[in-house]
């Protein structure tokens, strides 16, 4: 299914070929789910929505505020470092969002990982894909993948040299494994070239593979660029 | 026999068991203890295990997987199933056929139906007949 679309699909110069398109068993076993369980009232439509709303709220800009406060404010860093979840609240991230407990598959304990010059950390979630949600927002599809999950662990600076970041031998590598009951993210070093930038300048340069671990943040790279599997029929953005 | 080599013996026994399409095993008389040790092995703990350099995609996301991301989180959150349930068992405890075969979010609808009727708060009938309602009213759109 993921692969009856190539990358050229929709563009070009031919008009869209008229087409009737057939709703996919997952769309309708998805949609059979939901409305069964809103008819035998195990959650409403309104609880839908609500946790539809959060889930398009969230994504890796906050990860990047962070990352640039905790650059240019010590003490701040420091608390990070502590206590990551509480951390989080200054910048507007609360993970007990949206049902008060957190959600329930994001455990409500984040550690922050501080990279040096010595040691570089990378993580994945070997049994599944645990990621830290409400902090970077969804996990991309290649950390979901066997291979990266399969690989990562055993060799390591091989996996990332494919993500074209290639480290001295001198730089331990630490492979961190997610789980259900705490999640990580990495805190890249500060790049040189950045002296006397804003925060907002910085978050800018902290992309969401910086703080997984698989690229380093650094002045002009300013997205993680990745071939992209379109969707037959994406999230329609309110 | 060394701790390493070991290892690596299950790793290539697991990995062999992964092509998943199964021929008829009908007198399966005796199984090695390392090939039992292999067939215990749950298929989603794959750390360390071989594979080849791939390519490292985005996707970009389904509207019905952002769906069924928030059908199986609320679920969770009105107490119908709680995590431990919902992740190893029903997501991940499916065998390397689907496991390996059924794309990410697929695994996680399947789970959420195949535990309302588990769990009785559907029947299995109602549920068929749900499935055949909703694709009878996008038939005729």
């Amino acid at each position: 299914m993921s692969h009856t679309h190539s990358p050229g699909d929709g563009g070009g110069d031919h008009p869209a070929a008229p087409m009737v398109e057939e709703i996919t068993d997952f769309e309708v076993l998805e949609i059979a789910v939901r409305e069964l369980a809103i008819e035998h009232g195990l959650f409403t439509a309104e609880d839908h929505r609500r946790f539809t709303e959060w889930a398009e709220s969230i994504g890796p800009a906050a990860g990047s505020r962070l990352v640039a406060k905790a650059w240019t404010d010590p003490a701040f860093k420091k608390r990070l470092l502590e206590d990551a979840v509480k951390a989080c609240k200054e910048i507007g991230i609360d993970w007990a969002e949206p049902t008060g407990f957190g959600t329930p598959s994001d455990y409500m304990n984040l550690r922050v990982l501080e990279d040096t010059p010595t040691l570089h950390h990378v993580i994945v979630c070997t049994l599944c894909s645990c990621y830290p949600r409400p902090l970077l927002g969804m996990s991309p599809e290649w950390y979901r993948t066997t291979n990266y999950r399969r690989r990562l662990v055993r060799w390591p600076r091989q996996v990332l040299a494919e993500f074209g970041l290639i480290l001295p031998p001198e730089v331990e590598i630490r492979v961190e494994d997610s789980n259900q009951k705490c999640r990580f993210m990495v805190l890249p070093m500060r790049p040189e070239g950045t002296e006397n930038w804003t925060e907002e300048q910085l978050a800018a340069i902290v992309t969401r593979d910086c703080m997984i671990g698989v690229a380093l943040p650094r002045p002009g790279r300013t997205a993680d660029v990745h071939p992209v599997q379109k969707a037959r029929r994406p999230v329609q953005r309110s | 026999m060394a701790v390493r080599d070991e290892l690596r013996q299950q790793l290539e026994l697991i990995g062999a068991i992964q092509p998943a399409l199964h021929l008829p095993q009908n007198w399966n008389y005796e199984v090695d203890s390392a090939l039992f040790k292999a067939y215990l092995h749950p298929p989603h703990d794959v750390g360390g295990q071989f594979d080849a350099p791939g390519v490292y995609e985005e996707k970009e996301e389904e509207q019905w997987e952002l769906n069924t991301y928030v059908t199986c989180e609320v679920l969770g959150w009105r107490g119908i199933w709680n995590s431990e349930e919902r992740r190893r068992r029903a997501d991940n405890d499916l065998g390397y056929t689907l496991y390996l075969g059924i794309p990410y979010y697929g695994r996680w609808i399947l789970a959420a139906a195949r535990m309302l009727v588990d769990k009785n708060h559907v029947s299995l009938t109602e549920l068929i007949e749900k499935i055949a309602e909703v694709k009878a009213r996008y038939a005729k759109q």
